[in-house]
Formats: C-alpha cells, sequence, structure tokens
C-alpha cells in the first residue's frame, strides 16, 4: 500500500522539534518543574490512549487509569516481593503489560457485544477502576492496602534521565497515535464513531476492532504506569482508581476529543498547574477546572484546541490544507457470494413482536438480473423483510438462503460476507468523513486498509465508480459527507453499498426526498445495475409509479403476507392491488399468491 | 387569496426532513365547521404536512396561520393548547396507559374532563366500560375510536386527522364517518382529514385536495359528480 | 441470623432512598446525572447546618429537599437543557457540575470531616434483636418515600404528564404537554430527592464534601438494574444491597464494596433492559 509521505514527514519534522526541546529542557528549567513534568508525561500518554478510545471511536471510557494502576503494581509488586534488576524489571513489564491486555480483552468482550448499548461499555469501564482499587484494598500487606507500596527498590536515575525516558516515550507514542489515526484504519475508527450500524452493515468486525483497541490502549497504559512506580518508587491505589479516569476525560474535553495533541497538552498543562497550585489555591484552582470543564461540554464539545488553532489560522490567514484525494481505480467486480443456483431464496420467515406478528409465512425467490419491488401500505412488513434479509438475527423463523448457501443466526457482517448489500432508507453515511474515505471504509472487508498509512489509490468496482462520475461525487472526493446534497448523499451510500460487490442490492426507498430529475437518474442507476452487472435488486418503494418504470417484478405485501407476486402488468391490473390502496377493508389473508 | 376568518390557512408551505424538502409550496385552508380531505398515495408528504403545521417539522418556507394568528414557529405544545386535536398515524396513543389515562391526556388540564367523558360514553360506549383497561389490549379498530374519542375530549376548534381509516372494516370507518359529520354538526369544528380512502373521504368532506409528491396536483369540492373517478386516477398504480 | 436480615432490609431501604433520585431523572428525561453524589452532599451539608442553628434535627429534610430543588431547578435551565441531544456529554457535564458543588462546599465549610445530630438516637428490640432506631426509621422512610413516589406518578396530572412524556415525547407535546416544564420539575424533584436522601444518610455516616462517590456508582448501578422502575429499584436494592450485605458479612468487607457493581455489569450483560423492563 502507498502511503501518503507529509504524513511521515510531519511526524518527523514535528518529533524531531519535540525531542529537541526535551533534551535541552531539563537544564532551564527547574528540578522540582522537572520532576512533575516526569508524571505529567506518563499521564499524559494515558490521556492519548482515552482520546483514542473516546474522542476517535466513540467510547466514553471511565476506566484507561485501571490500567495504569496495574502497569504501576506491576512494577511495585515484583520489586518489592521478588526481586530487582534488569531481568525483575523487564519481568515485571511483561506481567503488566499481559495483566492489562487479559483485563483488557476481558472488558472488551464484556462490553461490546453486538447489539451492546454505548450506555453499557461505559459501565465496565467504569467498574473497571472500581475493581482494581478494591483488589489493591483487598490485598492486605501484599499489595500495602490503602496506604500502597513505597520504598522499593528502583533506578535512582537523575530526574534528566527519567525525564528524557518519559519524553521519548510520549513523543514515541504520540508520532505512532497520529500516523494510526491519520491512516485508512483510523477512518474506520471514526467511521465506528459516527455510525456503527453503517459499519456493521459494510461488514466491519466492529466489535473485534473496539476489543483490540482497548487492547491496545490499556498496553499504553500498563507501560506508562510501569514508568510511574519506576520513576516515583511509591505507588497507591489511587493511580488505578475512578478520579483519575475522570481527570483524564477532563483533560481530554478540555484539550479537544478527537484532536490527539489537544489531550496531550491539556493533560500537560493542567497536571503541571495542578501540582504547582495544590499549595496555594487547591480548591479555586479545581473550582476552575470543573467551571471550565462544564462549561466546555456545553459550548464548545470539541475542546479548546480546535478553537485555539481556528484563531491561529486566521491570524496568519493560512486555510487548512487539503490532503489530496486519492485517484480513483476501476477494478470488476468479484461478486462475493456468487455461486451457482438462485441468488436468494426465501422460505417461511416470519417476524413477530412479543404477540405482534409482522411478517408471517414469506415465501419467494429472487434471480439473477431482476429488480424486484416490495410495494404494500404503511406497516405492511416491507421494512421489516428488508431487515431479515441483512441481519440475521431479525428474523423470528424460517429460512434465506442465498446461491445455496444458509444465512442462519448471523449477524449483518456475515451478511455481507455472503453477497448482500444493504442501502438504508436516510441516506446513511459518515457524516465528517470526506466523500473518499467513507468509499474506502466501504472497502474494508475486501482491500483491508493500512494501519500506518493512507493509500493514494481507492479500488471500486465499475458499478460505484460510474455512480460516483455520474452524479458529480468525483468532484467532491475531499468533500465532508455531512456537506453534500441530499441527492448526493443518497448516492454515495449506494456506492458504497456497491463498493461491497454484492450480487444481492437490498435498497429502502432509495427515492425518498430526491427531486424528479435525481429519481430518474437512480432509476437508469438500477436498472443499468441489473441489465449490465445482472444484480438481484430488491427495492421497497412508495412512489408507485418509480415502481411501475423500473420493476422487473413486484411483490405485494399487506398485513404481514405477501398478497401478489407477479409482473407489473399482474400488479397495475390487479382490483386486490386497488382495493389495498385505496383503503377499503380485506380480509388478512384471502387474496392469491 | 387566504381566507382571514379561516380556522386553519396553509400558505406557500415548505418542510421536510433534514435536507430532503418532503413538501414544497403547499398553500390550503380550511374554514370553520368545514371538513378538507387531503388525499395522496403513500410518501407524497401528507403526513408530513400535518406535522409541520403541529410544529413538529420546522417550515423552510411559508406560515401557517390558525384562527388569524401566525403560529408557523410555535412548539407543538402551544399549537396543540389552541384547541387543536392532532392525531397522528402510528404511534397515535399510549398502549401501555389505561384507556381512562388515554382519554384524560385529551385535555390539557382535565377541566372539564367528567362532562366531555360522559358525553364521549354516550358515542362510543365500549369506552366507559373499559376505563380501566389498558389502551394497547383494543383491537385496531377500537384503537382508532379511542383515538377520536381522545381528540374530541378536547372540545376542539380544528381536528388534524391522519388517516384514520387505514385497515379498519367498512363498519367502523362508517361509524367514524358518522361521529366526525356528528361533531361538526354540533360544535362547528373545522376538520383536515388526510386520507387514502377516496369513498370514506368523499363522505365526510365538503372539499378535497389531491398531494402529489410534495405539491398539491388537483382539487375540488366533493358535489363534483366525477369527484371520486378524478381523485382514484390520481391514486391508482 | 436475625441481625443479618434487619441489615439487609435497612441497607436496601437505603439503597433504595439514595438511588430514588437519580432513577426519576433517568426514567423522565433519559439523562444520567452525574452530579448526584454532590447532591447527596448538599443534603448532608444541609442537615449539618441544621445541626449548627440548633435546629430540630428532622428539620433536616425538608431544609435539604428545598434546597435540592431550588439548585436543581437553576442547574436544569444552565447546564443540563442544551445537553438532551447528548447524552454522553451530559453525563460529563453533570460530572463537572459535580466537581464544582465539591469544591464551592469545600471553599465554604472546609475539608474537614464534620458530623451531624441524628434526629433518633440508641436502639430498640426489634424481632428480637436489639437493633438501631434510625436505621429502622429509615425503612420506614424509605416505604413512605416508595409509595408517595408512586402516589405522584400515578394518581396526579403531573404524574401522567410524566409518564406520557417517557413513553412517546412527541404525542406528549402534541397534547399540550410541555415537555421542557416536565423535564425542569422533574430534575427539581430529583436534586430534591438525592438532597433529602443526603440528610437521611448522614447520621449513619460522617459529612465530607465527597461524601456522595461511593453512593453514586451504586445507585447508578442499581437504576439501570431496575430498569428504571419504582418497584424494579424496590426489587433491585433488595438483591444487590442483600448480595453486598452477604459478601461483607461472610466474605470480606473489601469485596463487598464490589459486589453491587460487579453483580450489576453481569446482569446487565444478560438482561441488558433491567430486571423489570419489558
Amino acid at each position: 500500500m502507498p502511503r501518503r509521505r507529509s504524513d511521515i514527514r510531519t511526524v518527523l519534522k514535528f518529533g524531531i522539534v519535540a525531542l529537541a526541546v526535551l533534551a535541552v529542557a531539563p537544564f532551564f528549567l527547574d528540578i522540582y518543574v522537572v520532576n512533575i513534568l516526569i508524571r505529567a508525561l506518563l499521564l499524559a500518554a494515558l490521556a492519548l490512549t482515552v482520546d483514542l478510545l473516546w474522542g476517535y471511536t466513540g467510547i466514553l471510557t471511565f476506566g484507561q487509569s485501571a490500567f495504569f494502576g496495574i502497569g504501576a503494581y506491576a512494577c511495585a509488586l515484583v520489586f518489592t516481593h521478588w526481586g530487582f534488576g534488569a531481568q525483575w524489571a523487564l519481568l515485571a513489564l511483561f506481567l503488566g503489560i499481559v495483566a492489562a491486555c487479559a483485563v483488557a480483552a476481558l472488558a472488551g468482550w464484556l462490553a461490546f457485544y453486538h447489539g451492546a448499548s454505548p450506555l453499557y461499555g461505559s459501565i465496565v469501564t467504569l467498574a473497571l477502576p472500581i475493581i482494581v482499587t478494591q483488589v489493591i484494598f483487598a490485598g492486605g500487606r501484599t499489595t500495602g492496602s490503602s496506604s500502597g507500596l513505597s520504598g522499593f527498590p528502583t533506578y535512582y536515575w537523575s530526574s534528566e534521565t527519567w525525564f528524557w525516558i518519559a519524553g521519548v516515550f510520549l513523543v514515541v507514542i504520540t508520532g505512532l497515535a497520529w500516523l494510526f489515526v491519520r491512516s485508512d484504519m483510523g477512518r474506520v475508527l471514526v467511521a465506528i464513531r459516527e455510525n456503527e450500524t453503517r459499519c456493521a452493515y459494510l461488514g466491519i468486525p466492529v466489535s473485534r476492532i473496539k476489543i483490540l483497541l482497548l487492547v491496545i490502549a490499556g498496553t499504553i497504559g500498563a507501560i506508562a504506569g510501569f514508568g510511574y512506580a519506576a520513576f516515583t518508587n511509591v505507588v497507591a491505589p489511587e493511580l488505578g482508581g475512578f478520579l483519575l479516569g475522570t481527570e483524564l476525560l477532563i483533560w481530554v474535553a478540555l484539550g479537544g476529543r478527537g484532536t490527539l495533541i489537544g489531550p496531550v497538552i491539556g493533560a500537560i498543562l493542567i497536571d503541571v498547574t495542578s501540582s504547582y497550585l495544590s499549595g496555594s489555591l487547591p480548591f479555586y484552582w479545581k473550582l476552575l477546572i470543573g467551571v471550565l470543564f462544564v462549561a466546555v461540554i456545553v459550548a464548545l464539545p470539541q475542546g479548546l484546541l480546535p478553537e485555539v488553532t481556528r484563531l491561529w489560522r486566521r491570524l496568519i490567514g493560512r486555510r487548512t490544507r487539503m490532503a489530496d484525494a486519492p485517484t480513483l481505480e476501476p477494478i470488476t467486480a468479484q461478486e462475493v457470494g456468487r455461486g451457482t443456483g438462485q441468488p436468494l431464496v426465501v422460505r417461511g420467515v416470519h417476524r413477530h413482536f412479543g404477540s405482534l406478528q409482522v411478517l408471517q409465512g414469506i415465501d419467494f425467490e429472487a434471480n439473477r438480473g431482476e429488480l424486484l419491488s416490495l410495494v404494500g401500505p404503511n406497516g405492511a412488513g416491507k421494512t421489516t423483510l428488508i431487515r431479515c434479509l441483512a441481519d440475521g438475527y431479525e428474523r423470528s423463523g424460517g429460512t434465506i438462503t442465498i446461491f445455496g448457501r444458509n444465512l442462519g443466526k448471523w449477524g449483518p457482517d456475515r451478511c455481507v460476507a455472503l453477497g448482500i448489500g444493504r442501502k438504508f432508507q436516510a441516506a446513511n453515511i459518515f457524516a465528517t468523513l470526506s466523500v473518499a474515505e467513507c468509499l474506502r471504509v466501504a472497502r474494508y472487508r475486501l482491500d483491508p486498509p493500512s494501519i500506518w498509512a493512507s493509500g493514494t489509490t481507492l479500488r471500486l468496482p465499475e458499478a460505484a465508480l460510474r455512480i460516483v462520475e455520474e452524479t458529480g461525487l468525483a468532484q467532491s472526493l475531499n468533500t465532508e459527507a455531512r456537506h453534500l446534497a441530499h441527492g448526493q448523499k443518497q448516492a454515495l451510500e449506494l456506492a458504497m453499498v456497491l463498493a461491497l460487490e454484492p450480487s444481492i442490492v437490498l435498497l429502502d426507498e432509495p427515492t425518498a426526498g430526491l427531486t424528479r430529475v435525481e429519481r430518474e437518474r437512480i432509476g437508469a442507476i438500477l436498472t443499468s445495475l441489473t441489465e449490465r452487472e445482472r444484480l438481484s435488486i430488491l427495492l421497497v418503494e412508495h412512489d408507485l409509479d418509480f415502481v411501475r418504470e423500473i420493476s422487473s417484478r413486484v411483490i405485494v405485501l399487506h398485513q404481514g403476507q405477501i398478497v401478489l407476486d407477479g409482473s407489473v402488468e399482474e400488479v397495475v391490473g390487479s382490483e386486490l392491488v386497488r382495493n389495498i390502496y385505496a383503503g377499503a377493508s380485506l380480509d388478512a389473508g384471502s387474496g392469491p399468491t | 387569496m387566504n381566507d382571514p376568518g379561516a380556522t386553519l390557512a396553509i400558505s406557500g408551505l415548505t418542510s421536510g426532513y433534514g435536507e430532503a424538502i418532503v413538501i414544497r409550496g403547499i398553500s390550503l385552508t380550511v374554514g370553520a365547521g368545514e371538513i378538507v380531505a387531503l388525499l395522496g398515495k403513500n410518501g407524497m408528504g401528507k403526513s408530513t404536512l400535518l406535522r409541520t403545521v403541529m410544529g413538529f417539522l420546522p417550515a423552510r418556507e411559508g406560515n401557517v396561520v390558525i384562527d388569524g394568528i401566525d403560529v408557523t414557529r410555535d412548539a407543538p405544545h402551544r399549537i396543540a393548547r389552541r384547541s387543536i386535536a392532532y392525531t397522528p398515524q402510528e404511534q397515535a396513543i399510549f398502549q401501555d396507559l389505561t384507556v381512562g389515562d388515554n382519554l384524560r391526556l385529551g385535555q390539557v388540564e382535565s377541566r372539564w374532563f367528567a362532562e366531555e367523558l360522559a358525553r364521549i360514553c354516550d358515542v362510543f360506549p365500549f369506552l366507559g366500560e373499559r376505563l380501566e383497561q389498558r389502551a394497547g389490549t383494543l383491537s385496531g379498530g377500537e384503537q382508532k375510536m379511542l383515538l377520536i374519542a381522545r381528540a374530541l375530549m378536547a372540545r376542539p376548534r380544528l381536528m388534524l386527522v391522519d388517516e384514520i381509516s387505514e385497515g379498519l372494516q367498512p363498519s367502523i370507518i362508517e361509524r367514524l364517518a358518522r361521529v366526525l359529520v356528528a361533531e361538526r354538526e354540533r360544535t362547528g369544528v373545522a376538520v383536515l382529514l388526510v386520507e387514502q380512502n377516496v369513498r370514506f373521504a368523499l363522505e365526510v368532506a365538503d372539499r378535497w385536495s389531491v398531494l402529489k409528491l410534495g405539491e398539491i396536483d388537483d382539487e375540488g369540492g366533493s358535489d363534483m359528480p366525477n369527484a371520486a373517478s378524478r381523485i382514484a386516477d390520481h391514486l391508482s398504480v | 441470623m436475625g441481625v443479618l436480615f434487619l441489615d439487609i432490609v435497612t441497607t436496601a431501604a437505603i439503597l433504595f432512598t439514595v438511588a430514588s433520585g437519580l432513577m426519576i431523572i433517568l426514567g423522565v428525561m433519559k439523562l444520567i446525572n452525574f452530579a448526584h453524589g454532590a447532591f447527596l452532599a448538599i443534603g448532608g451539608y444541609a442537615a449539618f447546618v441544621t445541626t449548627q442553628l440548633g435546629w430540630n434535627p428532622w428539620m433536616a429534610i425538608p431544609f435539604a429537599a428545598v434546597v435540592g430543588f431550588v439548585l436543581g431547578l437553576v442547574i436544569e435551565r444552565v447546564i443540563v437543557r442544551p445537553l438532551y441531544a447528548r447524552p454522553l456529554d451530559a453525563i460529563l457535564a453533570t460530572w463537572g457540575l459535580g466537581i464544582v458543588i465539591g469544591q464551592v462546599i469545600t471553599i465554604v465549610f472546609g475539608r474537614e470531616v464534620q458530623f451531624v445530630q441524628s434526629p433518633l438516637s440508641g436502639a430498640i428490640e426489634f424481632l428480637g434483636q436489639s437493633y438501631s432506631t434510625y436505621r429502622l426509621a429509615l425503612v420506614a422512610i424509605g416505604a413512605i418515600l416508595a409509595l408517595a413516589l408512586i402516589a405522584l406518578l400515578y394518581f396526579t396530572r403531573f404524574g401522567l404528564n410524566a409518564r406520557a412524556v417517557i413513553m412517546n415525547e412527541d404525542l406528549a407535546r402534541g397534547l399540550g404537554i410541555d415537555s421542557t416544564r416536565v423535564r425542569l420539575t422533574t430534575f427539581g424533584l430529583g436534586a430534591a430527592l438525592a438532597s433529602m436522601a443526603g440528610a437521611l444518610i448522614t447520621p449513619l455516616i460522617s459529612v465530607d464534601p465527597n461524601l456522595g462517590l461511593p453512593w453514586l456508582i451504586n445507585s447508578f448501578m442499581l437504576v439501570l438494574v431496575s430498569g428504571v422502575s419504582i418497584p424494579g429499584l424496590i426489587v433491585a436494592s433488595l438483591i444487590l444491597g442483600g448480595a453486598q450485605v452477604l459478601v461483607s458479612s461472610y466474605v470480606s468487607a473489601i469485596l463487598g464494596g464490589l459486589t453491587i457493581v460487579v453483580l450489576a455489569a453481569v446482569i446487565l450483560r444478560i438482561r441488558p433492559q433491567g430486571l423489570f423492563s419489558g
């Protein structure tokens, strides 16, 4: 994967400057400040992990302090009880990392299951530091209980040395994180934050990514904690506590969530000032931070750094530099899941919510190159049927086979792997990603994203590329998706779905809210998809004129059942359908099927 | 062109969801004591129009005047308190509340609860017997009758009724039609009836309009001899 | 056995009382009020002021409720209202608010631990046991509180409006209910309940600016496990409070402090909607 050179250069440039500053700083600073800064630099690395989780991925975590505590206690326990020396230090670091990874993996498995609410994830992270501190309390002599451990042997290097160690650690972590969040994989994290559902329906294993990210964040936290314990020679339960966890959130929020640098600066500035003022103005300082925090959350949710940079840009009159858009590269779609036999066979599918039957006894097939429309009055079960086809968990019973393979009880990512692409009713895209980034996220399964670079080319199957070019999206590849016009958003989502190279495309009211011209264009695209690419398209649509123009077959749903399955002419000529739409009563199930 | 004395006067109203425009420049009036039917297929913007009138959706352009007062930017509860009864099409009753509580919510402060309840129970006797029953356990038709009953509890000057006939048997539709007409005779309430059922709409309404892709496509009086077939043409598949 | 039983019942009553304010706010406003702990502290200091002024110790309860209510109204208007659309940010903002309140209390009253006068002292014979009179009184108070909340929600027009807003806010607004006002009143009420609970628990614990913190987390867990309903909260308090008492008595007092959090996380994984929902 080619990399975008400017990012690496930026990181190197700023990294060297930062290291140079670090190298000389101890000679200009008071020894007291240097000591405070060592702690602040380590905590800044911890704040950075909070930003990765919360700012970028949208996981509000109270629990990063727990990993810091684990790392710190691994050091203190090994040095106190087992021994001191290079091999013991390495062992302690290793144990700390292993313990942190295990805890993170367990917490992630618990918190990020399919369908978990974001709040539940926060609850688990909230429980983490409470458990860690209580375990330390329960450790009695071994862990030093509430007073912690101190006076264990450690490397009594000079403050300058520790300062350089902590500084290099922070610079390296920040540089790597910077490359990571700006890489294609980093954009996937933002996509998860913006729209987790859309991600799942693009076949992205959201839970696995979140767990992995928590494990990485836990590792960094444990290393920082280890460094802290080795430097200060003192550990206390508060290091792994809930209050430190919330303080991290405050630093990140004030600095600017989702900016990496903001949280790092925020952590260093606030922690150093706190240490300074803890003697003279302890309560007023904390009060000020509290007021500032509330004000920022209410009024400036993006934090202070974006405001500062905006002001700076205005002062020096420079515009944001746009990265180059990737070049689009056409490829021939492989059509995921394509096999022999019928693309889609639905047998006896039903769905109920409690005692309410929303779908019953649904039987039908879809063929290659067919545009099959699902019509019916409100509440007929059309959208429910689409859901059952795109997520194996949705249906209450019945079987769905795709090219002879059973859908079973699997989530949306499995449906994507079988060749199903779903477009939602309202344009369902990633608001803060650019058009190119949205499309690249959609390619996650087929072109796995790089974790440290951003690709210079974007491979798209011809059908997706055609939409991107015909609707003018090709000229707006760098535009953030939220700034697109409504019709372009719809087109972008359709292009994202086609980027999955599906064999079967599910469309829920793709023309809602579009102008007549846009409708016609979408209609022409859909027709060409069935005729040229021979895809099977299932279309839910209210606009019956549109249905009549483009469908090759129509299924009429009424009160959760298929009442008619036939050609456009048959449906148009049907007395039954006219009655359903004119609102006359219809004895459920009496219609011909 | 708007009649200043109209109970509801909509002019040039444009609105939608997000960036999608659903209704475009709609003008429509309902006079005091008048019943106007708004017909159109699914997805043509009928419900959006009612939601905009009620203040749930902001109007992009145009305005809504009720009894001579511009309410375009008012909050829904303020509009409702002008004795406007709005019956949405979906999730229109509180399924988990009792029938009695649903009726009580028809009035903002339960001021004339007892009197109105007595009258409603004359109109729909089954409601009086089931005041303690959970509304969600009523049948579909009974729920629609509860919905109209709740609207009448408000002693409304204007009713905005969204597809009340959907999925109902002809006998119940007939019953609802009689109630609406009788209420208009009795209190002079104005009604804007959003419908797909042409027969029901023409039976009750004095005038009709057809909404297509967010614009009024055709309109006329219910006494026009060819009204039914003209509307049916617009609604056909 | 008798003491254990009484410990469980009184612990559950205390947990219920402390969590009720958080639950009312979450139920009606869908908002997690992380300033709940700070409101408990406000109630504790209201009781402290009552003691300092030499008032009857029972006066602490209404006094705390009034202070909490007024503060709640102001805070809803200034801080909470802009955050309805951002529930996770609301957690953070109310947490920040808790810090502010804690610091103001520290500046006014100092950091030291204070004690308040208990309205009831000593022990009485109950079920063949000599047991703290005040803890037993808290069971009665908790029961009265539960009944009062049920009466408010189910037998008043405010309660009907609030339930309508919970079930379907748009529909409620379309019927003329001012949901903004319902929210304002609810936040005031939730703050008043929390503050009152703070005054009620302080005779059992000492008063300091951070007294609310451990209670906040436990209340939060209880409310989620309850499925946000009054009977649910009673049962959740009994189950989780009971487990806490048992673990503290038989295993270790320190692990007892973990019981509610761990058990709640497990229960919510199995039943995300809580025990008593749906």
